[in-house]
């Protein structure tokens, strides 16, 4: 094949999903901030014309325990869940073919369940009158008429279950790739069992350990669904506030910049990260 | 050297915590109690009040038709995608790469909430157009890196020995390639499939009158107290239809 | 037909490396010939262009005077025998053998006979309905063979057959090939980088290096005779000095200067001028090694050294012995060292000689 007809086909190949993503990923996104100097209409639309007025409204400083509180529920989420995961990812690695093929059916199950049914779940076990309260107070553990709903502890404790197999997963396929013969080396110079586990195994999937805590990390900056249905009224997170001001207040243009700043949030450490590793692999190769 | 049992312990731990809350969600769905605090007896009823909910049964065939044309349309373009991935190395391939990342790690909200932008400033009517729009774009993503897995566990020298062997390139494409690497395509169409009909996020900002997709319903019925026992009971079909999915696909991944 | 594979200066380029540069090559019908050569020599990218899957930056490549050069693969009357055997997994056995047949459109009769036939004679018709994950090394290899074989082509490149093979399986293989060899009487070109299989398996050899050919001779004369120090270097082991011709003697003997060991007599193998630099190569089998100095008179070369280090292999023994600047291997059979003379220990004094019939004169080059 000549390369300028190879050139040509790799484009016609390319095309469908490029164009695909850019129609409607990269031009949305971009529409974000666009949105964000429109002035609101009534109708949950833009207005004509531009404004600078949502820019000033977005300064409210009520905002910011609310930017505080989803950057520390989600820290918190990242956190339980690398420290779940990270024994659930050695334990499989090493477990026998059998015993990780159904580990890994077990996880992939809850992951693939609907999302809103494993709220629902947590909601019904955490309710008043469900399982879980009941058992814990007839065992003395909690006081009579203590409520676990509509907490920051429920709201942490549904993000760490709902994003846990986004842990598990890339933690699981680095530590797949892992050489355990290297645990039995530092065994044999002397490491105990945690000090081999922390030194050399940690270390060894610290790639898979990035990717997860940041993929981990990032879903939770967007969640609005858990802080609404299982928080109280003072657990609103920044995604709350932009689904308020989508659905009740029909403010457009104030949703999207605050949407904007979300993704910039969001795309700056993504980047800083990309670079930091593409500088790693250069320097490993 | 013997094995701490500290991480099997923790393991269990943790697919016991992953499985708790939906077992109780199945065993209340045959709770003739309504809140399901304890045991008052085995019932069907709530899979009768299930049965006989129609606007259920509506929002179902909805998401279901969203479903399998949005995964087969990402599994067009998916496949397509991860085969020039693999196929070329260039600037185009590696743009094209971040695009096809990207969604997979942008907070849902923000998805929904661009794509909302995008159909409001060009005056696209939100309904069912424009949650297929979303959910070919956000599968998309998802097919390609399954099917880019696959690629790359497939031996290229056997298109070589095909065409060694007489086949032309299209011959080889479709005799050798294609039937290779179709279970690693079904598999990612099986997790696009799964993905449309969970989604709610960004369904939910995309969605307009009279395209109520189930788990749009599911939140509506979550608000009435009356239909929670309901809800036990559709999740329970839900779980175990997500559990033959994921055996399906297992086995589909598995085949090589 | 002596030129039944034609390879016509020939020669690819990939971006700034010279792959293959300039080769010209001719293959006898029915022919076992082997490309020989180190990783990077270039012979798989010439084995490439054989089957089709490269295109020659220049040159002509022909087959039974047909020139293939710009045909793609699926129209060349040459079939390849993969180096991981590229076997279709979804495939069984027997579908993988008719695989060409079908591309080719035969009737269902001549493939089934076709096929049948070719499993018969690998060997492996018990296993035609497995699938080639079942199969052990040795019998996908055969499958392979089978599948490139079945399409009677007119030649049959065989890449690195025996490299995924262990050590047992590929004594047997190589019998197995030459066999296979005699059965088809089809043209044979197998590509290794390891000699011993080249020399087993071919009755003649092309030793390539970084993309240039180097010599084309039988595995006897490539031992006995190699052109170039690298040749005398890849094919068996071998002792180098460099020296300076100095003095002509009758039937083409000359006598060469080395620096620190005196002026052996050898061969001269064509034109040396006087005071010419070269590089005479002795194989360390050719030298013998007594504890007097030999007394065989004038036309031998005999130089005194310290045996350094010794290494027993039960067949053989080798020696490394040191004499001022140089360091010389010597194997001995284990009969050799005998008229009632000790085996040498390690830091005796010995005597080296050879005779001028087995010392060669080789092409002085920059590398090596």
């Amino acid at each position: 094949m000549s390369a300028r007809r190879q050139a040509s086909s790799q484009w016609l190949l390319t095309l469908p999903s490029l164009a695909w993503l850019g129609v409607f990923f990269v031009i949305p996104a971009l529409l974000v901030f666009v949105t964000a100097f429109r002035p609101a209409d009534l109708q949950g639309g833009v207005g004509p014309g531009w404004t600078l007025a949502t820019l000033d409204e977005i300064r409210d400083p009520a905002y910011l325990p609310i930017i505080w509180r989803t950057v520390w529920v989600s820290a918190a989420t990242t956190f339980f869940c690398l420290g779940l995961a990270l024994p659930m990812a050695f334990h499989m690695a090493r477990a026998g073919q059998r015993q990780r093929q159904w580990l890994l059916l077990l996880v992939v199950i809850p992951f693939l369940s609907n999302f809103l049914i494993r709220i629902f779940a947590w909601k019904s076990l955490l309710h008043p009158e469900g399982p879980l309260t009941q058992t814990l107070i007839s065992l003395h553990l909690l006081p009579e008429n203590a409520v676990l709903l509509h907490h920051a502890g429920a709201v942490l404790l549904v993000m760490v279950y709902t994003q846990l197999p986004f842990a598990i997963l890339p933690l699981y396929a680095a530590a797949e790739k892992f050489d355990f013969g290297l645990l039995d080396a530092a065994r044999d110079l002397g490491a105990r069992p945690r000090q081999a586990f922390s030194k050399v195994f940690v270390p060894g999937v610290r790639r898979g350990l990035i990717s997860a805590g940041m993929m981990v990390f990032v879903c939770s900056l967007g969640q609005y669904v858990i802080p609404q249905m299982v928080g109280g009224v003072s657990d609103d997170m920044l995604g709350t506030k932009i689904a308020q001001r989508v659905f009740s207040d029909r403010n457009l243009p104030h949703a999207s910049a605050l949407a904007g700043g979300m993704m910039l949030a969001v795309l700056l450490p993504m980047l800083v990260v990309a670079v930091w590793q593409r500088i790693g692999r250069k320097e490993g190769a | 050297m013997t094995r701490s049992r500290l991480p099997a312990l923790l393991a269990w731990g943790v697919v016991l915590f992953l499985f708790a809350p939906l077992v109780v969600l199945v065993v209340n769905s045959f709770n003739a109690s309504r809140f399901g605090g304890a045991w008052e007896g085995f019932t069907w009823g709530w899979y009768e009040k299930l049965w006989a909910a129609e606007e259920v049964w509506q929002s179902l065939w909805l998401t279901l038709r969203i479903a399998v044309s949005a995964s087969l349309a990402s599994m067009v373009m998916g496949t397509l995608a991860a085969y020039v991935l693999h196929r070329f190395r260039s600037w185009l391939q590696n743009v094209h790469q971040v695009l096809i990342t990207l969604p997979l790690v942008m907070p849902d909200i923000l998805m929904g909430m661009s794509l909302l932008a995008l159909f409001v400033l060009s005056g696209i009517e939100t309904g069912l157009l424009t949650i297929w729009i979303a959910h070919v774009t956000f599968c998309l993503s998802f097919v390609t890196m399954v099917v880019l897995g696959r690629l790359q566990d497939f031996d290229f020298t056997l298109l070589d020995a095909a065409r060694d062997l007489g086949a032309t390139r299209a011959q080889a494409v479709r005799k050798v390639l294609l039937p290779l690497l179709l279970p690693g395509v079904l598999a990612g169409g099986l997790l696009a499939f799964t993905l449309s009909v969970d989604d709610y996020v960004i369904t939910f900002f995309v969605s307009g009158p009279g395209t109520t997709t189930l788990p749009l319903r599911v939140a509506s019925m979550m608000r009435t107290s009356r239909s929670l026992p309901v809800i036990n009971a559709l999740s329970t079909l839900l779980i175990a239809s997500t559990f033959v999915i994921a055996a399906v696909s297992s086995r589909l991944q598995r085949r090589a | 037909m002596d030129d039944f594979l034609v390879i016509d200066h020939i020669s690819k380029s990939f971006g700034q490396q010279r792959a293959v540069d300039d080769v010209s090559l001719t293959v006898r019908q029915g022919e076992a010939f082997s490309l020989l050569g180190p990783s990077g020599c270039g012979k798989t990218t010439l084995l490439r262009m054989i089957a089709g899957f490269e295109r020659p930056d220049s040159g002509r490549i022909l087959v039974a005077g047909q020139d293939i050069t710009t045909l793609p693969p699926e129209q060349r009357p040459v079939n390849t025998v993969f180096q991981n055997y590229a076997l279709f997994p979804h495939l069984s056995v027997w579908e993988n053998v008719a695989f060409g047949l079908r591309m080719s459109r035969r009737p269902r009769e001549e493939i089934r006979s076709g096929v049948d036939r070719m499993l018969d004679l690998v060997r492996l018709s018990e296993h035609a309905r497995k699938r080639p994950a079942q199969l052990s090394g040795g019998q996908r290899q055969r499958v392979a063979i089978a599948r490139a074989l079945v399409n009677r082509p007119q030649v049959l490149l065989l890449d690195e057959p025996l490299a995924a093979l262990d050590l047992k399986l590929r004594q047997h293989m190589q019998m197995e090939l030459n066999t296979i060899h005699e059965q088809v009487g089809t043209t044979f070109i197998y590509v290794t980088h390891d000699q011993g299989e080249a020399m087993s398996l071919s009755s003649r050899i092309a030793v390539l290096n970084s993309g240039r050919l180097e010599q084309v001779d039988s595995p006897a004369s490539l031992y006995e005779n190699p052109r170039s120090s690298f040749v005398a270097s890849f094919i068996g082991d071998a002792n180098f000095f460099t020296g300076v011709a100095q003095e002509f003697q009758h039937e083409g003997y000359v006598r060469v200067l080395i620096e620190g060991l005196g002026s052996p007599l050898v061969q001269s193998n064509g034109a040396v001028s006087s005071n010419q630099p070269l590089r005479l190569m002795v194989r360390p089998e050719k030298i013998s090694l007594t504890l007097a100095r030999p007394s065989s008179g004038e036309r031998v070369n005999a130089f005194r050294g310290v045996v350094e280090d010794i290494a027993y292999f039960g067949s053989h023994t080798r020696y490394r012995i040191r004499a001022g600047e140089h360091c010389i291997l010597a194997q001995l059979q284990r009969s050799r060292f005998s008229g009632g003379e000790i085996d040498p220990a390690r830091g005796a004094e010995v005597w080296m000689s050879f005779h001028p019939d087995e010392g060669r004169v080789v092409r002085l080059e920059d590398a090596a």
